[in-house]
This record gives structure tokens, C-alpha cells and sequence, in this order.
């Protein structure tokens, strides 16, 4: 059995990284009601963008423009890009690992005639240990963008890379990687393919009641998809690192809050097993000087 | 006065959602007004001034990039940002506008000055509508 001084030691490291993971926790849970808060605003904006791109798409079968909208054909390769939405700090349970894990299956999943280019832009510093040295993937290590706090002026910046790169032929194909919050307590990684456009990209979009009238663009459908497009696609970013960041927080949080828990426990059951060692050196004491007293008589 | 549904959603919340009976939009080739009964639609946005109606009240914001889609009784309107005239801060606009101003002078490169006059065009868009406020009282 272990010395006393020994399990003291073991109490007093247990306490310490208890303090850290409780200050965390607060920490986190104080940020996440901003977060939230930033995300509860952004949520309409996000989903009224994605309901009304699907409705234009389903109104419009014959949309194509600057290699924006229309599948590029099928040749041999396929370079696809992924924009992967994680944190930049640990800490968070199994928030990074679950959205890499998406990625991998999504990298794995691809056609066997084709051979693949998987580039990964990442929002999040977590993904560079990841995937860096991977053979199957390429990281733009020159735009790694941070993602606390999120702004609008980041995801403009990250639309206009992806969309330069995409019209430039670099990229066939484009998905977001972030994490959905169901509600507060579940998340969930989702992928999303931003580029480009085609009708049913969108799974999650409501059904259209109304009769499927073409829509007239004004001024012209050229004109309009240039503009909208990059707009759409910074809009996508924007609303899937304020989701993801809220999630991060939440996810934080309760990884925070289960390692204080685990703390105590063992604070707990190692304050027993002291005492129980403190008790048993105690009694062993008392013996031997009974013994002792006994054996001078 | 029959009226349409009218939805302006921002970046950061929904600006409005409700019934109105008329509403201009800042297109790209100038401004377009929009009654009900509208053809299905689907209208580029640019930063400037947007008015709608609401029972017989002719209300004031601005607009910063994005789209319209018109659909028969239903106007969806999704932009960047979305403020009233009389939530403008005049101070931050005029800076921001100044401040957009200058880097345009400096030009450096292309993709800056693109973000500048973004900026720029967004800080014209608020003032225009607080100096008409203004121009009211």
C-alpha cells in the first residue's frame, strides 16, 4: 500500500487539475451564452439562405454560369476542397474528433475511378495536428484561419479564397464541415457542399408548396448569380463557424464539467484509502508501544 | 389595400417579418419597387436604401448586399445587415465611410480595394438614409 505522504501528494495534484478544469468550466459556460446568443441571431439568417438558394435551384433547372453553377464534368480526378470548421483550443471532449472523423469518411468515400485531390482550408487550429503528414490530404497551411469569435469579415475572406480557387479550376468541389446544434445538449457534424450548386443539395431545406414558376432574374440571370453567389457562399461560412463555435462552447462546457466531477471522485476515494492508511500506521503505533510497555514489566 | 408578406432577414436577425403593401429594393441597376401580385422574381441586392410600407407608413433602412426572392404573396429579402434610419450611428458611418475613402486613395492591391469600396458602399448606404431623416424633421 502506498505511504501516506504518497496518496497526499496524488490529493493535492487531483485538487490542482480539479481548480483548472472548474475554472474552465466557467469559463466556457460564460462564453457559450454569448455564443449562443450570437448563434440564436444568426440561425434565421442561415436557414432562410439555404431555403431560399434551394427554391431558386428547384425553379431554375437550367442554371449554369461561370463554372459556379454547373457540375464540372467527370474526369478522371477530382480535386475536392473541405473547409473544416473545429476549434482552436482541446479540451472539448469529442467536438474536434467527431467533425475529423466526418472528414475521413467523407475522403474514404470516394468514386474508385476517380482519383481524388482532397485540399483542407481549416477554421480552427485543432485540424492542423491531425492532418498534418497525411498522405491523402494537402493543408493549406497559408490560410488557416482562427475560429473564436467569429466575424463576418473572416468569412468574406474565406468565401473570396474558396470561390478565386474555384473559378480558377483548383478546386471541383467544395464542402463545409461544421457541427449543427441540435439542441442544447446534442450536436451533431454535418457536411455540406457548397459548390457547386445543384438542385437537392440541401437536405434539410423545407418542401415547396407553391407551383414551380420560373423566376425572371433581374437584371440578368448572369448578373444576378455573380452577385448572389459569393454573398451565398460567405453567408454559408459565416453561419456554420457561429454554429460550430457554439457548439465548441457547450462542448467545452460539459467536458469541463465531467472532469470536476471524475476530480471529486477521486478526491473522494483517495481521502478514504488515506485515512485508512493514516488509521492502520495509528493503530500500528499503539501496538507496539502496548507491546513494548508490556515486555519491560 | 391588399398587402404581400414581407421578410427582411440580416446577418444578425430578422429585421422584419410581416404584412406590407409596398417595398422598394436597391437592385443593381437601380431602384425597384414591388407591389403584390409581383411576378416570381429573383433581384440582386446592392448596399443603399430600402423603403417599405406598412398601412400607409413608409418606413427607412439600409441594406447592405444580397438578394430578393419574390414569389407571388411572399418577398424574402437577405442581406448583410439591416438597420433603421433612426438606429443608424451617424459618428461610426462617417468614419467608417472616411476611413474606406482613404484606403481607396492608397489603392495597394486589387482584393483590398475591392474591400474597400465594399466598405465604403455600405457607409453611403446608412448615411443616405440618415441624412433624409434629417432633411424630415
Amino acid at each position: 500500500m502506498a505511504s501516506m505522504q504518497e496518496i497526499r501528494q496524488r490529493i493535492n495534484s487531483v485538487k490542482d487539475t480539479m481548480k483548472i478544469t472548474n475554472a474552465m468550466y466557467l469559463i466556457s459556460s460564460s462564453k457559450l451564452r454569448k455564443a449562443r446568443s450570437g448563434r440564436d441571431a444568426t440561425a434565421p439568417y442561415f436557414d432562410t439562405l439555404q431555403a431560399t438558394i434551394n427554391d431558386i435551384l428547384v425553379r431554375t433547372p437550367e442554371l449554369s454560369e461561370e463554372g459556379l453553377f454547373e457540375n464540372r464534368d467527370q474526369k478522371n480526378k477530382i480535386k475536392r476542397c473541405f473547409i473544416v470548421v473545429s476549434s482552436d483550443k482541446g479540451l472539448a471532449g469529442a467536438y474536434n474528433h467527431n467533425v475529423f472523423k466526418l472528414v475521413d469518411e467523407k475522403i474514404a468515400d470516394a468514386d474508385e475511378n476517380v482519383d481524388p485531390v482532397n485540399t483542407i482550408i481549416l477554421v480552427g487550429h485543432m485540424g492542423l495536428t491531425y492532418f498534418k503528414g497525411r498522405e491523402d490530404v494537402e493543408i493549406d497551411e497559408e490560410h488557416i484561419y482562427p475560429c473564436t469569435d467569429p466575424k463576418m469579415f473572416r468569412a468574406r475572406e474565406i468565401a473570396e479564397n474558396v470561390i478565386e480557387r474555384f473559378t480558377a479550376d483548383e478546386f471541383d468541389e467544395i464542402y463545409v464541415v461544421y457541427t449543427k446544434m441540435i439542441n442544447s445538449m446534442y450536436f451533431e457534424p454535418k457536411i455540406m457542399r457548397i459548390l457547386p450548386l445543384t438542385r437537392g443539395m440541401f437536405e434539410d431545406a423545407p418542401e415547396l408548396d407553391q407551383d414551380l414558376k420560373e423566376p425572371v432574374f433581374s437584371p440578368s440571370p448572369e448578373e444576378v448569380l455573380q452577385h448572389i453567389v459569393p454573398n451565398y457562399v460567405k453567408g454559408l461560412i459565416f453561419g456554420a463557424i457561429v454554429e460550430s463555435f457554439a457548439c465548441e462552447q457547450s462542448a467545452r462546457m460539459t467536458a469541463m464539467d465531467n472532469a470536476t466531477t471524475n476530480a471529486k471522485d477521486m478526491i473522494d476515494e483517495l481521502s478514504l484509502i488515506y485515512n485508512r492508511v493514516r488509521q492502520a500506521a495509528i493503530t500500528q503505533e499503539i501496538t507496539e508501544i502496548v507491546s513494548g510497555a508490556q515486555s519491560t514489566n | 389595400m391588399s398587402t404581400f408578406k414581407l421578410e427582411i432577414v440580416a446577418t444578425d436577425k430578422i429585421f422584419f417579418s410581416g404584412d406590407a403593401e409596398f417595398v422598394t429594393l436597391p437592385a443593381l441597376d437601380g431602384e425597384m419597387g414591388i407591389m403584390p401580385e409581383h411576378d416570381t422574381m429573383v433581384v440582386a441586392v446592392k448596399a443603399g436604401e430600402l423603403r417599405y410600407t406598412v398601412n400607409g407608413t413608409v418606413n427607412d433602412c439600409a441594406v447592405g448586399d444580397g438578394f430578393a426572392e419574390i414569389l407571388g404573396d411572399r418577398v424574402t429579402v437577405i442581406c448583410d445587415f439591416a438597420e433603421h434610419d433612426f438606429d443608424i450611428d451617424v459618428m461610426r458611418a462617417e468614419s467608417a465611410k472616411e476611413r474606406a475613402e482613404e484606403r481607396i486613395k492608397a489603392k495597394r492591391s486589387q482584393i483590398e480595394y475591392v474591400h474597400s469600396q465594399a466598405a465604403l458602399a455600405r457607409a453611403m448606404a446608412r448615411l443616405k438614409v440618415t441624412s433624409k431623416m434629417k432633411q424630415n424633421r
